[in-house]
């Protein structure tokens, strides 16, 4: 199991740090974050006199365990600094839990800590040019400073990426002059270091995530599944964690490993699951009830699925999701500990428990012809859920999942490995108008497709893109060409290109199609935990 | 093949020798020379990695020597002096000058801008006077604090080219940020190609506008602030400055991309008067990274990247396409207006300037990355 863990924190530069304690033998006692900053920071950074915010630079910033991981590393990197393993995670641990974010200021970033591909940001045209077009509204979104903080930040930038203002949408104005007296100040109202929302969640009890957890989520090639989550407490903050279920299709799954919580909610685990390591990423609910988030493979974070807990018995997700009328079909109810009958609501037979298991419960269902098209509620014995069954006529639309995605061409002997791309077809029928494309369509959920390429464009077309750029096999998983030049392709380019990624779902005796856009592009050289 | 080539070599280096002995002159310049030609000849200097300065002879487009150039390779910029002489090349991550005797590679100059706490970039910013005597670099210091860094203000720095290998600044003038390419003019002062093109007088830091661009005059409603950059060679064929620019022009709503057009430009400079033409030249068609002007016809224009292309700037015209093998950076021109392509990869491609057709190829030891190409006027 160490060996394992220790292949995890050498693949993944991301949850490198974060990972590190679990490495090191159950230390007994705990490190004491501040006074290591004392040590080993004052040697630069100065007291202030405040009590409130003791030392400069470093107590007028708060942000996520990612965020203060990277500023050690860029300090280790580029200042000097020396820190042993335990004294990184003794300050990542006090500078999170100490200054670090609420849960509401986490929450519209979280996509960008849980590595989540394919997120389209919607970003203020304010820092759209001046930030957004290196980092993503995330890195910035993800951190509090002063305004006079913010703008040693575009200081730190001027110095150490010195061409920042040169680039395209910098050199048509005065970035540096811009940066300061206008983007900076902005942040500092935006993203401000004294929000009430940290003082509040301060004093705030923190969940208690010991337990059994209901758990659905999803894995590409793999499908849907469903698990027990057991966390047990093994110090302040950490746990050791089990995760045991099926696939929807019967296979088992099973691993385990541990967990950390920053900042009373940041839940950062490291599993090996069926031999291949793993990262999750979720939040906990203030309340403690959920966890939600984000399971990826270490090495590679673009293979990975949202996943979703529960604590104790729930009914957490079905697969499929939808019946269609007259369809007679082996449906799986996602959920932990589930006892007693099973209703899957009006017009809806349940034919036969196929099976039972801690994680779940496996029937064979059928829609009545004359059911009416809608969403059902579902309930097992006493356990309930709203909505997770749609009963449908038929297929009207077929929409890929991610609508725009991004791959990246690798391999070939060089150090940067391909990013593939993962898809799924939602499928929604149009609801009581009739119509798709309306606000009544009734969603499906994601249905089993065929998938195919094509040019997205004629430029695309010409070059011969869908030739060269990757394959996509029968699971949606797309995996994109080699790196290096290519002789056979025009101006021998490499193997990016435009496509788009078709899915064509079976609805009885008709196909519906979907279509999503793919860019396969060159590798990314640089990693960071915050992109 | 290579048999017919050194016996070419050595019977032009015989001609040259006798042609200067005809001359009458003093010492023997072929000896000075290193066995190069004087008189003019054109050498083509260029950078390739890992950081080496290549002088190539323009007459058998071979490489005559390539000088080990100290530090880490910095942006491959390259400005030859006056005399063709002395090729001055940006170093070691934009910091550092070095100059090279193009002749026997000795290193005769060299100006570590940065110290200890103080980082000093310049972005491909190098230019010598036009008698030789001063080197200009633009100067974009940060320093570094404890536990902060301090935004410096950027400055024209005047070096002695005679200083030797320790030079320092011997004047220092506050100039504006983001300027990337300079050079001198006969009027004494030098170009700052930034978001405007200004020229500063280096004896008393005085700063006049040559060609308005990021502050351009233009109604906001109708024209794009121009994007102004200017990375590589700038038209020392024909002794001129061109900083190229982007823009857009609404015919309709500012952002209706239906109506728009799209421009490149240029502010053009005269080197010898410092006049200046600023004008749209050609549709938005094509990506270049530089312009270069035809010796023949000021109306022409050739500019590369993925094609090399040749347009007539006063009716707006493409007149040539030529699809290159790969993407390239720049390009150069000889006195007899063969064209050079360069940058990116390892490999200078050459071509003529009617056709646009490959007449010819430089193979370098190492990628160019952003290098520029620049002419020797060797003397």
């Amino acid at each position: 199991m160490n060996n394992n863990k220790s292949k995890h924190a050498l693949l993944s530069v991301s949850a490198l740090a974060l990972m590190g304690t679990m490495l090191t033998p159950a230390a007994s006692w705990a490190m004491d974050g501040e006074k290591v900053i004392q040590e080993k920071c004052l040697s630069c950074h100065t007291r202030t006199g405040n009590p409130e915010t003791p030392y400069s630079r470093i107590s007028q910033q708060r942000k996520t365990p990612e965020g203060w991981q990277m500023t050690l590393q860029r300090m280790q990197h580029r200042n000097g600094l020396v820190l042993s393993s335990e004294e990184t995670q003794a300050v990542i641990r006090y500078l999170s839990d100490t200054q670090g974010l609420a849960p509401s200021e986490a929450a519209p970033f979280r996509y960008v800590l849980e590595q989540k591909p394919n997120v389209v940001e919607d970003v203020d045209p304010a820092y759209k040019e001046m930030c957004a077009r290196c980092h993503s509204n995330a890195r910035f979104g993800l951190q509090r400073r002063t305004e006079d903080e913010w703008k040693e930040l575009v200081n730190t930038h001027m110095a150490i990426h010195p061409t920042t203002e040169l680039h395209a949408l910098a050199r048509d104005r005065r970035w540096y002059d811009i940066a300061l007296n206008e983007t900076a100040p902005k942040l500092a109202m935006d993203y401000a270091f004294n929000d009430a929302a940290w003082k509040q969640w301060q004093k705030m009890a923190k969940p208690k995530l010991e337990g059994s957890w209901s758990v659905a989520g999803y894995m590409p090639a793999k499908g849907d599944y469903s698990a027990i989550l057991k966390v047990v407490k093994t110090s302040d903050n950490k746990y050791s964690v089990n995760l045991d279920g099926h696939y929807a299709d019967g296979s088992l799954l099973s691993g385990n490993g541990a967990a950390q919580v920053f900042s009373g909610y940041e839940w950062r685990a490291s599993l090996t699951i069926d031999g291949v390591s793993m990262r999750q990423v979720m939040a906990a609910s203030t309340d403690g009830t959920s966890l939600t988030g984000r399971m990826y493979q270490s090495a590679h974070d673009e293979i990975g699925g949202d996943l979703r807990a529960v604590n104790g018995s729930a009914i957490v997700g079905l697969s499929p999701s939808a019946l269609k009328q007259g369809e007679t079909s082996e449906v799986t109810i996602f959920g932990g500990y589930l006892k007693g009958s099973v209703n899957l609501g009006a017009g809806v037979k349940v034919l036969k428990v196929l099976s039972r298991d801690a994680d779940r419960v496996v029937v064979a269902a059928k829609a009545s012809a004359s059911a009416t098209v809608g969403m059902r509620d579902v309930a097992v014995g006493a356990t309930k859920a709203k909505a997770q069954l749609a009963v449908y006529d038929k297929v009207a639309t077929v929409q890929v999942s991610p609508p725009q995605s991004l791959a990246r061409i690798g391999g070939n002997g060089g150090k940067i490995p391909k990013v593939q791309s993962t898809y799924r077809a939602l499928a929604f029928s149009a609801g009581k108008d009739g119509q798709p494309g309306t606000d009544d369509d009734l969603r499906l959920g994601y249905m089993p497709a065929t998938w195919s390429l094509k040019p997205q464009n004629e430029v695309a077309e010409e070059d011969r893109d869908v030739e060269f750029a990757g394959t996509i096999d029968s699971n949606g998983v797309f995996t994109p060409g080699d790196t290096g030049p290519n002789p056979q392709r025009k101006m021998s380019t490499n193997n990016v290109g435009m496509l788009k990624v078709v899915a064509s779902v079976k609805d009885g005796d008709s196909t519906v199609e979907g279509e999503s856009d793919l860019l396969v592009a060159v590798p990314s050289y640089i990693k960071r935990a915050i992109q | 093949m290579k048999f017919t080539h050194m016996i070419k070599a050595a019977a032009l280096i015989g001609a040259v020798s006798s042609v200067a002995l005809m001359s009458g002159c003093s010492t023997n310049p072929s000896a000075s020379l290193n066995g190069m030609k004087g008189g003019g000849h054109e050498y083509l200097l260029t950078v390739s990695r890992p950081n080496q300065l290549h002088v190539i002879d323009t007459e058998t487009n071979k490489i005559v020597r390539s000088c080990d150039v100290p530090g880490v390779f910095g942006q491959g910029t390259v400005e030859p002096s006056p005399d063709g002489r002395i090729a001055y090349v940006g170093t070691n991550k934009w910091e550092d000058v070095a100059g090279f005797d193009i002749t026997n590679c000795d290193m005769v100059f060299f100006a570590k801008q940065s110290d200890k706490t103080v980082t000093v970039k310049s972005f491909v910013s190098l230019a010598v006077s036009r008698d030789g005597k001063e080197l200009y670099t633009i100067q974009n210091p940060t320093r570094k604090l404890s536990d902060r860094y301090e935004v410096m203000e950027p400055q024209l720095a005047v070096y002695d080219t005679s200083a030797g290998l320790d030079a320092k600044p011997i004047r220092t003038f506050p100039v504006g940020r983001q300027i990337t390419k300079i050079t001198a003019m006969d009027t004494g002062e030098v170009i700052l190609g930034g978001p405007d093109l200004q020229a500063i007088n280096p004896q008393t830091g005085e700063i006049r506008m040559l060609s308005k661009l990021q502050h351009w005059d233009r109604p906001a409603d109708k024209w794009v602030q121009p994007d102004a950059f200017a990375m590589h060679s700038l038209g020392e064929h024909v002794d001129e400055f061109i900083m190229p620019y982007f823009t857009i022009k609404w015919n309709g709503d500012p952002g209706d991309m239906e109506k728009a057009e799209f421009w490149w430009g240029m502010s053009r400079v005269d080197l010898k008067t410092g006049e200046v033409e600023q004008t749209e030249t050609v549709p938005f068609e094509f990506i270049i990274f530089n312009f270069i002007t035809d010796p023949e016809d000021s109306d022409v224009i050739y500019g590369a990247f993925n094609t090399l292309s040749k347009h007539n700037i006063r009716e707006h015209k493409t007149l040539a396409v030529h699809n290159m093998e790969h993407t390239y950076y720049d390009l150069n021109m000889t006195h007899d207006r063969t064209i050079y392509v360069g940058g990116t990869s390892s490999d200078i491609s050459i071509h003529d300037p009617d056709t646009l057709e490959k007449i010819g190829s430089i193979q370098l030891p190492g990628d160019m990355s952003t290098s520029g190409m620049r002419i020797a006027y060797l003397k």
